[in-house]
């Protein structure tokens, strides 16, 4: 195969501190890649300087193999990984997958094939092994999340996913926003399916986690709250949250007030006085940012596009009404 | 074998979001082509198909086919109407630009009309359906309440906010930014840039298929929406101001709060009312934030571009002298 030949399709594996060995890991991969009958490429990101598995890339790209391989200077996180990966990817097909074994090679196809009918097809890891309480973890977590997006996904903790060029062309991710490519690729229209793939022997967890995941598991769901609901919106957040406090605050100290004037009972020496007008306070500030907020997306508006166009559809030249059976020159922007 | 495409933009555009419209569509496009053509101005329609799960998008798409003045814009899944209205100014290329609703209960009869008050200088002329034919609870009633809301936030008073049959100078509505639920509002939008309406009476015809697809559930949320945008548009150019100014009233609690804490010290043994010169100090504390929260709003504006001087162009007219 000629190395700079255009390729159909381009495996992402951004790698970070937890990687298994990259040459049986690229021979998993690279096996179950093949049966999708498609010409391909890899690339793999380096997340920060890691010694081990840059020599073992290193040496797999002196055996021939079609690899192109980045190195980040420092760590990013995987979504700066997964999209320095695809500015050098050249396949019209991408398909990300994780630097450890979570999944079986041979189910790549899968996902691969799901891309017919779908724009993005994230994987999700069924039947799945795991203790009582990380299932009861899990359910919790993309309950939640079904909440808040009114989206059924199962396993956003799964990193395999296939997807079309487009995907990654219109969003860009940052932070830890990888793990709701689903949820933003759905809010930008794309069409995202769900597939159950084969969870492989090694990513089998039978313990429990430490409070840390509940925790960033419950900040992730506030991200996606945030990003869907109120990034086009802010007035509608705080405004509700400043407009309650500030209710409370000055409920309270009308109460505080009436009861100074009405029945003389001192209002100098109580604390409460202070947490009242901290709730006053507190509640405007609240809606004050809001209004900061909204003067940011108005300054912004035109900017910011709260639509997505598939196609505009113009036929130029009119067709004569007598030979209407015959097709006339076709002008469709794709855009 | 086909006439070369005109390169001059047509001067009309008809822009039409359509949400499983199929039964309709046909209709739709035969009554406007039968009701523009004898203008005799040169025009385009823009249909803008929603999402639609129906065969709106096929049956629009054959009328493009024998039709070169429609263009259609395909949307990937459902926004709503007002990123459809939204997309369909963006591609249209009038110098008119006039909104209809799909369902055929605007009448494209009107549209002759409409252009008339365009010519006779006014920048937006909106239709008001006098005898709408919807149901009177549901729809009719909470519309006017709302109308009356808008006209007293705005103080544009249009008396049918709701009349999706509007003609725009497309130089000012394309620079009017529509995001969220704005569609019924646009005017009221649009009076950010200070533009002559007019409004004038127009046929409304009670719906031949399908169902209403737009409820009144919104209504609450459209106005919302509306007296941010208000009120944002009346303070974007000057946040400074504007936060300094709500800051003042704080500022003078604080102050007086703090007076009177500390006052007792001034008498002999008296003591410091602590809860009382605290609170003083909250609120000058916010005062001062709010007045930061100005300066970090000013930034945002020289940062965006919705400039006041860019919507002053929108609608200005200069006479003088020079030739």
């Amino acid at each position: 195969m000629h190395p700079n030949s255009p390729v159909e399709l381009s495996v992402i594996v951004p790698v970070g501190s937890r990687h298994s060995d990259m040459s049986t890991l690229y021979a998993e991969y690279k096996r179950g890649v093949i049966e999708c009958g498609v010409s391909f490429e890899f690339v793999f990101v380096l997340d920060g300087p890691l010694p081990v598995p840059t020599t073992q890339l290193k040496q797999l790209i002196a055996d021939g193999e079609r690899i192109t391989f980045v190195a980040l200077t420092r760590t990013y996180g995987e979504a700066t990984a997964i999209m320095s990966g695809f500015e050098n990817a050249s396949g019209g097909l991408i398909v990300t997958l994780p630097a450890y074994f979570q999944i079986e090679g041979s189910e790549i196809r899968k996902l691969v094939e799901g891309l017919s009918a779908a724009d993005l097809v994230v994987g999700r890891r069924w039947p799945r092994v795991g203790g009582v309480l990380e299932r009861l973890r899990r359910r919790a977590f993309h309950g939640l999340l079904s909440q808040v997006t009114r989206l059924e996904f199962h396993d956003l903790g799964c990193n395999a996913r296939a997807m079309k060029r487009k995907v990654l062309e219109e969003i860009s991710l940052y932070g830890d926003q990888h793990r709701f490519l689903a949820v933003l690729a759905d809010r930008q229209g794309f069409k995202v399916t769900e597939t159950d793939v084969r969870q492989s022997e090694q990513d089998r967890f039978r313990g429990t986690y430490g409070p840390s995941t509940y925790a960033r598991g419950f900040l992730d769901i506030f991200t996606v709250f945030f990003l869907v609901r109120f990034t086009k919106k802010p007035l509608r957040f705080f405004g509700m949250i400043g407009i309650t406090t500030f209710l409370i605050g000055a409920l309270g100290m009308a109460y505080l007030v009436i009861e100074r004037l009405g029945f003389g009972r001192s209002l100098g020496d109580r604390p409460a006085l202070l947490l009242m007008s901290l709730l006053i306070v507190l509640g405007l500030q609240l809606f004050a940012l809001g209004l900061l907020g909204e003067l940011i997306i108005f300054t912004h508006a035109r900017q910011i596009k709260d639509y997505q166009v598939d196609e505009v559809v113009h036929f130029s030249g009119r067709v004569p009404t007598e030979s209407l059976d015959r097709t006339s020159t076709s002008n469709i922007t794709v855009g | 074998m086909s006439s070369p495409a005109t390169v001059t933009p047509p001067r009309l555009s008809i822009i039409v979001p359509l949400y499983n419209e199929g039964e309709s569509v046909r209709a739709l496009h035969a009554a406007i082509v039968s009701a523009v053509d004898p203008i005799g101005v040169s025009y385009e329609m823009v249909f803008v198909d929603d999402g639609s799960r129906d065969n709106t998008l096929e049956i629009a798409t054959e009328l493009a086919r024998i039709d070169d003045r429609l263009r259609i814009v395909k949307f990937r899944r459902n926004y709503g109407q007002t990123p459809a209205m939204a997309a369909g100014i963006e591609h249209a290329s009038g110098d008119v630009l006039v909104t209809m609703d799909g369902d055929l209960q605007n009448d494209p009869a009107d549209i002759g009309n409409l252009l008339e008050k365009l010519d006779e200088g006014y920048d937006i002329c909106v239709g008001w359906r006098f005898n709408r034919q919807d149901k009177l609870v549901s729809r009719k009633i909470p519309s006017r309440i709302a109308n009356w809301i808008i006209g007293k936030v705005t103080g544009v008073p249009i008396k049918d906010n709701g009349c999706s049959l509007k003609a725009f100078r497309a130089s000012l509505i394309k620079q009017i930014p529509l995001y969220s639920e704005m569609h019924r509002f646009i005017p009221a939008m649009a009076s950010i840039a200070g533009p002559r309406i007019a409004e004038i009476k127009v046929r409304h015809h009670a719906r031949q298929f399908g169902q209403s697809k737009y409820g009144l559930s919104r209504i609450y949320k459209v106005l919302l929406d509306l007296m941010v945008i208000k009120t944002i548009a009346s303070f974007t150019a000057r946040p400074l101001l504007w936060f300094t100014l709500l800051s003042l009233p704080l500022g003078i609690v604080g102050i007086i709060l703090l007076v009177a804490g500390l006052w007792p010290l001034t008498m002999a043994n008296g003591s410091l009312l602590m809860p009382v010169a605290g609170s003083g100090v909250i609120f000058l504390m916010f005062a001062f934030i709010l007045f930061c929260s100005g300066a970090l709003g000013e930034l945002v504006y020289r940062l965006g571009d919705m400039r006041e001087q860019e919507f002053a162009k929108l609608t200005r007219r200069i006479w003088n002298n020079v030739r």
